[in-house]
């Protein structure tokens, strides 16, 4: 029955539009509904109908289908999109990045060109007005093609100005614009279709390592290139010329950080050659850094990954930032380009105080743990307490002179390292003698002209029959300090110098480490975030750094690159720290290289070429965000640890023999830099 | 840095370098040092080589400046002194030399202070020793290493009369302490040869007797 009356229901339709066709004949219908006449509708059969119901449900169902196929593409194609943008986003972010660092580097050039032209540092006030960018690297210019549109039209102006500008100065040093031409071709085939062409062309004119890095970037420029040709040829038309001269301009940047070419510069800049090619060197230093081979792509790739992590939250970062960037540059107050996160940190360290004592190089300098005070360690064979709130006003009003408190004297021999407790009430220093003294500071305050107190001296640590090269302390809540000590008798030491009773002057020593292969150590620490273990630098037939248990002097890891490290001396480890929280050790080499390492896999993570010649010093602030170096090449330098890049250069003493700078630290609470030299001076930066 | 002719000597003390070692690297010829610290480079590696050639270690380079030779040379003296005063200060104690005094004859008040007081031998040292660096390395005076003023060159007589009073002190009072350290360095002997070869003292305030001096100065007037 049921299926009988939906058969009606169903016939009805056709009927009822057969009806309307023929008009007038309202019967036909009733009859029909009743079911029963044969004969108004011979042509309706079962089997008929069954067969029209089964043609229609299929129709639809294919119609469903397709419509859910359409859907599946519309999402697809909005994920895409989504993806798309997303990868635009952190190219820009990345963008950004890059353009900061090229403001840092122009900033360099341009204190390096003020301090050229009129031999004194410049104050950083806009001497030129030159608005951004100088040293353009190859990867940047990459970057560029691929998603340039967007912040074109923010910055495009300056862009111009700074083609002017950079043209003029192109043309001073001897540059034809017939390169730069030759570049603008290059790019604007670059900007044509056949990318894959120019791609290879540029593969072939860049070195190996950056090749590493194209790759990991073609990855970004596919769905970027798609984009662009889905975008309307109107809109492109426009931006062109625009993005031409961006190109242009960029791409004539590309040909002065060529190997040849910086050459070329420093013969054509005449007289002071040697700074000049500091300088470029300094820009292909930079180059390098971002270009270090295979740990570097990884590093890009991840830092496209948080990039990209980031844009969820910081989606509303718009081109207002690029604008406030600009804005910025224009004002040149910031000096330091760095991550947008950074901006709350962004200083400029300046030169304040001159510590003028010491006779003979200082080795090693220590800051009090709260207090403006320190202790510097020299080759004069003492050490000296400096207040910096007790200054003396020099000439240049710029810095101000300390006198020193207090005069250590007991080593017979150059002192060579210094450690300052926790509490800021005992330094340690290790001299060439092999001993160990452990001196009571003196109050701060303290009339330097005072009578001899033999109680400073608190006891002498003997054990080790060479020099003693380095030291370092950690401070254990119950039991006092412990101070690790290395030694070129090739033993590492660990004392308890008990502070309280010096009656126990003979159980001070708790352990003595040494290596398998009978190396020399050249630096200690503790590894700070497991303060039961050691970590050591040994430079004998292979340089590498072990962490040793101290409880049970076993080796735990080793810090070694086997295929990088293979057979070279220059690798000497000079110092190496642990940073303060992450389980990572730094290492200042003599091949110019810092590198950092993973205390876990006692794996490589990154290399750099940090400085013009060996490391020779590490400190890292508190926090573990900044990383300071200090090399035989007279500066110093500022590190962003996250970013791994350049913060800031200073250059800081001068060369003894073929030393210079031998120590460089960080206040543990207070901003204050300080660097020791062979000089015989030490310098303080705020 | 020179990179000249393929064979580079690098003269470096890096970490972890054996107290024997400790700058032993070859002579730099002085006229190849472009540093601005060269004289003290050249008068350190010369004394490295042979601390007893006094005569030779006082011998000024052709062209060079006086006022600095003597200058670098005081320096090294009062650097060298602080190995003396480490040596005194576990010998000489405020309560038993009570005075800075030599012979019987004067006791010297130590300037260090706004008011010269009577201090003890071993402070006497300390504060002659504190004052002398702070002098030689003030900005005021000595600015630069390379050229130094004639007003400057002046104060190079007191800082010497100063400290030779700790030469005098450890040789009659402290005599064992005086000739160890003696033998090792050849100090009060350069020391006075070169006070008497710069007349910065008069004679008859040199009363550690020095058998070496009398033949080894025969150039005094000369000089």
């Amino acid at each position: 029955m049921g299926t009988n009356s939906a058969s009606t229901g169903i016939n009805n339709k056709p009927v009822s539009s057969g009806a309307v066709s023929v008009g007038g004949n309202g019967d036909e219908p009733n009859v029909n509904s009743n079911g029963g006449n044969p004969q108004s509708s011979p042509q309706y059969t079962i089997p008929g109908i069954l067969h029209f119901i089964q043609h229609e449900w299929s129709r639809f169902e294919i119609e469903r289908s397709q419509w859910d196929v359409d859907r599946a593409e519309l999402q697809a194609r909005i994920a895409m999109l989504l993806g798309e943008r997303k990868c635009q986003e952190s190219l820009k972010l990345d963008l950004i990045r890059r353009i900061k660092m090229l403001e840092y580097a122009l900033k360099q050039e341009r204190a390096k060109y003020h301090r050229l032209k009129f031999g004194t540092d410049p104050p950083y006030i806009n001497d030129v007005k030159p608005p951004i960018d100088e040293s353009g690297f190859p990867i940047n210019d990459e970057m560029a093609t691929e998603s340039d549109i967007p912040f074109n039209a923010v910055t495009n102006t300056t862009w111009r100005q700074s083609r002017q500008i950079l043209r003029q100065y192109l043309a001073e040093v001897g540059y034809t614009d017939s390169i730069i031409d030759i570049r603008s071709n290059r790019v604007k085939g670059l900007l044509g279709m056949n990318n894959a062409d120019i791609e290879d062309n540029i593969n072939i004119n860049l070195n190996g390592n950056e090749r590493s890095i194209l790759k990991t970037e073609e990855g970004h420029r596919t769905p970027s290139k798609k984009i662009s040709q889905q975008i309307n040829d109107a809109i492109i038309m426009d931006s062109e010329a625009a993005v031409m001269a961006n190109f242009e301009f960029l791409g004539s940047n590309e040909i002065s950080d060529d190997d040849d070419i910086s050459d070329e510069f420093d013969l054509g800049s005449g007289d002071d050659a040697e700074s000049d090619l500091k300088t470029t060197k300094r820009n292909k230093t930079k180059e390098i850094i971002s270009e270090d081979g295979i740990t570097n792509a990884d590093a890009i790739r991840r830092n496209v990954i948080t990039n990209e992590d980031e844009m969820v939250d910081s989606s509303g970062l718009g081109l207002g930032e690029l604008a406030q960037l600009t804005v910025n540059n224009e004002s040149e107050l910031n000096y330091d380009g760095n991550n947008a996160k950074d901006t709350i940190y962004r200083k400029t360290w300046n030169a304040k105080y001159t510590l003028r004592s010491h006779f003979d190089g200082v080795r090693a300098l220590a800051f009090h743990p709260e207090e403006p005070v320190l202790i510097t360690g020299s080759e004069d064979n003492t050490l000296k307490l400096w207040n910096l709130q007790k200054t003396v006003p020099a000439k240049k009003s710029t810095s101000l002179d300390v006198e020193p408190l207090y005069t250590f004297r007991a080593h017979n021999g150059p002192v060579l390292c210094l450690s300052m407790s926790t509490s800021g009430e005992i330094c340690y220093s290790g001299g060439l003698d092999g001993e160990i003294h452990c001196w009571k500071l003196p109050n701060s305050n303290i009339d330097p002209y005072d009578s001899y107190d033999s109680g400073v001296l608190r006891q002498t640590l003997q054990g080790h029959t060479d020099a003693v090269w380095g030291l370092c302390i950690y401070n254990n809540q119950i039991k006092g300090d412990y101070l690790a000590s290395c030694s070129a008798d090739s033993t590492v030491k660990l004392w308890s110098p008990n502070n309280l009773s010096e009656t126990s002057k003979i159980s001070s020593l708790l352990n003595s480490y040494s290596s398998e292969a009978g190396g020399i150590p050249s630096s200690v620490d503790f590894v700070r975030n497991e303060l039961d273990r050691i970590v050591v630098a040994y430079n004998s037939k292979s340089t590498h750094c072990v962490i040793y248990d101290t409880e049970t002097a076993k080796e735990i890891v080793k810090l070694e690159a086997t295929h990088e490290m293979s057979g070279n001396t220059g690798k000497f480890i000079n110092k190496a720290i642990s940073h303060p929280t992450l389980p990572i050790t730094i290492t200042a080499h003599e091949d110019r290289h810092i590198r950092f390492w993973d205390n876990t896999t006692g794996s490589l993570i990154h290399s750099m070429v940090a400085h013009l010649e060996p490391v020779t010093s590490l400190a890292i602030d508190s926090h573990g965000l900044y990383l300071l170096s200090g090399s035989h090449d007279c500066s110093i330098r500022l590190w962003n640890l996250e970013s791994k890049t350049c913060v800031q250069e200073i250059t800081a003493h001068r060369k003894k023999f073929d030393e210079s700078i031998f120590d460089v630290a960080f206040h543990p609470s207070k901003p204050y830099i300080a660097s020791a030299g062979a000089d015989g001076l030490s310098k303080v930066f705020v | 840095m020179k990179m000249a002719d393929g064979t580079t000597i690098i003269r470096r003390n890096k970490s972890g370098t054996k107290a024997k070692d400790f700058s032993r690297w070859p002579d730099e010829p002085l006229e190849e040092m472009d540093s601005t610290l060269a004289v003290q480079q050249y008068i350190q590696q010369l004394i490295k080589n042979d601390p007893s050639k006094v005569e030779h270690i006082l011998t000024m380079p052709l062209g060079q400046e006086e006022g600095v030779w003597k200058y670098e040379h005081l320096r090294q003296f009062c650097m060298e002194l602080n190995g003396l005063a480490v040596r005194l200060q576990k010998t000489c104690f405020p309560s038993t030399c009570t005075q800075m005094t030599a012979t019987e004859q004067w006791i010297f008040l130590c300037a260090a202070h706004k008011t010269p007081k009577e201090c003890a031998a071993i402070d006497y040292t300390r504060h002659t020793l504190d004052g002398a660096a702070s002098l030689l390395n003030s900005n005021k005076y000595f600015p630069s290493r390379v050229s130094i003023k004639e007003s400057s060159v002046a104060k190079l007589g007191s800082v010497c009369r100063r400290v030779y009073r700790i030469f005098s002190h450890a040789y009659f009072h402290h005599r064992r302490v005086f000739d160890e350290f003696e033998t090792d360095t050849y100090l009060c002997n350069r020391f006075t040869y070169f006070v008497t070869k710069y007349e910065l003292m008069s004679k008859e305030n040199l009363i550690v007797p020095m058998n070496i001096e009398e033949n080894a100065i025969p150039g005094e007037s000369e000089a």
